[in-house]
């Protein structure tokens, strides 16, 4: 049944947008959907691998309910069962509220860390349903305001900051300014729009905007390894908030930006900043979004620093940090992307004190911030709670600074600390890298 | 008797329970065949990592319980899991020794039925913890319900037949449903099990996180 605008009365949602909506279980042409659709035991026992479950003990916000979720809807419009008897496996038609539900648990309760997918008795993998059921919701036009006005000001501006290209470039001076100081050489630079160089380097937006300071870590330590860099003015937004919107298209238009201006710039290599979502958005996702392979070498900073360490162009003094360090592992750059060792490899090589977080590595505990919570203020509330988990692992650690290779994380963490008073210094790795970096100037 | 004895003499009831379990060997390999022909994902991303021991890691090294919190976190249930799972695989084996009447030596039938004792009970166990549990409750829908009971109840069949010839014919109508039900239920996960373990060792493979 319809109203005079063509939606349906009972559930109003249009026709076109459940069409478009149940779309992505159509299936995209290989097995890997089909098996987690269908794989689920309903065990529950995953509810413990999840922070937002373990935070607040709400058996809505299990792994399995978000899962069951999805496959519900699926078995009604692709199984025998759910067709002919749909009470049998609750299979439920694609309507407002299962919709709603939708964004509520795959939205608002799900950073799309992975952990419960390495924990499930069976082996779905859960969080990659969770992205179907957000490419979904995408479909629909049912992607919360607060985390597509962080896309669109990507689309639209080139950055998810909306950061005019004046106030950039005034930025990275200012941090020029501050590199000269720190090297004592006059001619240190940060290089913009520099064709031919070795390194195209990018950034999360929140350096420039919030914590400009570590560009200057970065510049310091490309400055000491005697690197031929540039960063852009046109495209330097390492991030994609598109990936965990679940619009492919402009998930692929972000990532084609960082393409073409690698070939603009005639730049060796790209390397990514610290940003777990962007690493994995670009390094591991984009060449299925635009659907060819890299003509390029791509690394993350984290790699790029520990092969400066290792070919001996940075060395990094063990006397400068004596207090105890701890790590946080980004869900996106180590369970999801397989940067594990790099990251122990820079700390071990200063850190005289460094104590691993229990559970860590690719078992770690996500932070909470991931998976575009942090632009999503409406769940500001339940990630903040969600916090709680990470609060705990750093207070047990007994650490004094937490290192995190990702701005998503150091923000939620910068927050964490601060709601449940840990007073500890958080820090990228650029940033303490930079902090026990022996000088030399390349300009004698 | 020998199977081609037991083929000649098949009763009505017999008859049922093997034309279900070709109907369910067919779905199951109509499931298969359909994972097969879609293929793995098409992944652009040059790999961090290999493929084969990563598969080969999902479906050993990343079973073990200490590795894995839905286990050690829940070993009774884990183990309780375990124990239900080798019952039905061992019912089934079962299955084909009672329709063709091969006698056991006493210690394995008793062995066997001693096995078969405790992994009903944890089937059992297993259907308590569903029902009375909230969280769990809330999760399950009849089928999860159903497909405990309709396996419990098969391997209490089996133990039962094994003692009591006279049950065979309600042994091998319920056999029978059983084979018809698994492939529109939960429990066709006997296949897609090994299907998502190996996309799992599929992706964490490339990406170089397995094995670790
Ligand atoms: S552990 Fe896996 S199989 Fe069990 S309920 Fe969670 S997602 Fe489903
Ligand atoms: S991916 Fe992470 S946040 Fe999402 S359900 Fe799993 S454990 Fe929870």
């Amino acid at each position: 049944m319809t109203n005079d605008e063509g939606r349906m009365t009972k559930d109003q949602l249009t026709r076109e947008q459940i069409w478009k909506g149940l779309e992505p279980l159509r299936g995209n042409g290989d097995s890997k959907l089909l098996t987690h659709l269908n794989s689920c035991v309903h065990c529950g026992l995953c509810a413990e691998s999840c922070l937002f479950y373990m935070a607040t003990r709400d058996p809505h916000l299990t792994p399995a309910r978000k899962v069951d979720l999805i496959s519900s809807i699926y078995k009604r419009y692709h199984t025998f069962t759910g067709k002919y008897l749909p009470a049998l496996v609750h299979a439920r038609d694609l309507d407002e509220a299962s919709a709603r539900e939708m964004v509520d648990l795959l939205f608002g309760a799900c950073t799309l860390c992975g952990r419960c997918t390495m924990h499930c008795s069976i082996g779905v993998d859960i969080s990659y349903l969770v992205a179907v059921g957000r490419n979904m919701l995408s479909n629909m036009g049912m992607v919360p305001a607060t985390l597509q006005s962080t896309v669109q000001a990507a689309v639209e501006t080139g950055n998810n900051m909306a950061i005019p290209t004046g106030e950039f470039v005034e930025t990275l001076k200012w941090m020029e300014e501050e590199v000269v100081d720190e090297v004592g050489d006059p001619a240190a630079r940060i290089p913009v729009d520099e064709p031919g160089k070795q390194i195209l380097y990018t950034l999360n937006p929140r350096e420039p905007k919030f914590f400009p300071l570590s560009i200057a870590a970065m510049a310091k330590i490309f400055y000491v390894a005697g690197e031929s860099w540039t960063l852009s003015t046109r495209m330097y937004d390492v991030t994609n908030y598109a990936y965990f919107s679940g619009n492919n298209g402009e998930a692929a238009l972000i990532a084609n930006r960082l393409w073409n201006e690698m070939n603009h710039l005639q730049a060796g290599s790209l390397v990514l900043a610290e940003c777990g979502h962007g690493t994995r958005a670009f390094r591991w996702e984009s060449p299925n979004y635009l659907e060819r392979g890299f003509p390029f070498p791509v690394m993350s900073s984290v790699e790029c620093i520990a092969a400066y360490i290792r070919e001996g162009k940075i060395q990094l003094d063990p006397e400068k940090i004596k207090t105890k360090v701890t790590m946080h592992d980004p869900c996106n750059l180590v369970r999801c992307g397989g940067i594990i060792r790099e990251q122990r490899y820079i700390l071990h090589q200063f850190i005289r004190d460094f104590v691993e977080m229990t559970p860590g590595g690719t078992d770690n505990h996500c932070c909470g911030g991931g998976g575009g919570m942090l632009s999503m203020s409406e769940y500001n509330e339940r990630r903040m709670k969600a916090g709680e988990i990470k609060a705990e692992q750093i207070r047990i650690s007994g650490a004094e600074i937490v290192v995190t290779p990702c701005h998503n994380c150091v923000d939620q963490l910068i927050q964490v600390n601060a709601t449940f008073k840990l007073g500890v210094q958080i820090k990228t790795m650029a940033e303490i890298v930079a902090d026990a970096l022996i000088i030399r100037n390349q300009n004698p | 008797m020998a199977v081609s004895d037991a083929f000649a003499n098949m009763t009505w009831y017999e008859w049922i329970a093997m034309f279900a379990l070709g109907i369910c060997l067919g779905a199951l390999l109509f499931h298969f065949s359909r994972l097969i022909r879609l293929g793995r994902p098409k992944d652009r991303a040059p790999a961090a990592g290999r493929v084969a021991p990563a598969v080969i890691y999902a479906m050993t090294g990343a079973m073990n319980p200490a590795k894995k919190e839905t286990a050690y976190l829940h070993l009774p249930t884990y183990v309780a899991g375990i124990l239900y799972h080798l019952g039905t695989f061992l019912s089934i084996l079962l299955f084909f020794l009672i329709w063709t009447h091969l006698p056991l030596p006493l210690y394995l039938l008793l062995f066997l039925s001693g096995f078969l004792v405790v992994s009903a009970g944890c089937g059992i166990g297993i259907l308590c913890k569903r029902s009375f549990r909230s969280e769990l409750r809330a999760l399950s829908n009849p089928d999860d319900y159903l497909s405990n009971i309709l396996v419990t109840l098969f391997q209490t069949g089996t133990l039962l037949t094994l003692y009591l010839p006279g049950l065979r014919p309600v042994y091998f109508l319920l056999a029978a449903i059983l084979f018809l039900y698994i492939p529109i239920s939960k429990l066709r996960h006997v296949l897609y099990f090994f299907a998502a373990r190996y996309h799992l060792g599929l992706f964490f493979g490339r990406r170089g996180v397995w094995p670790p």
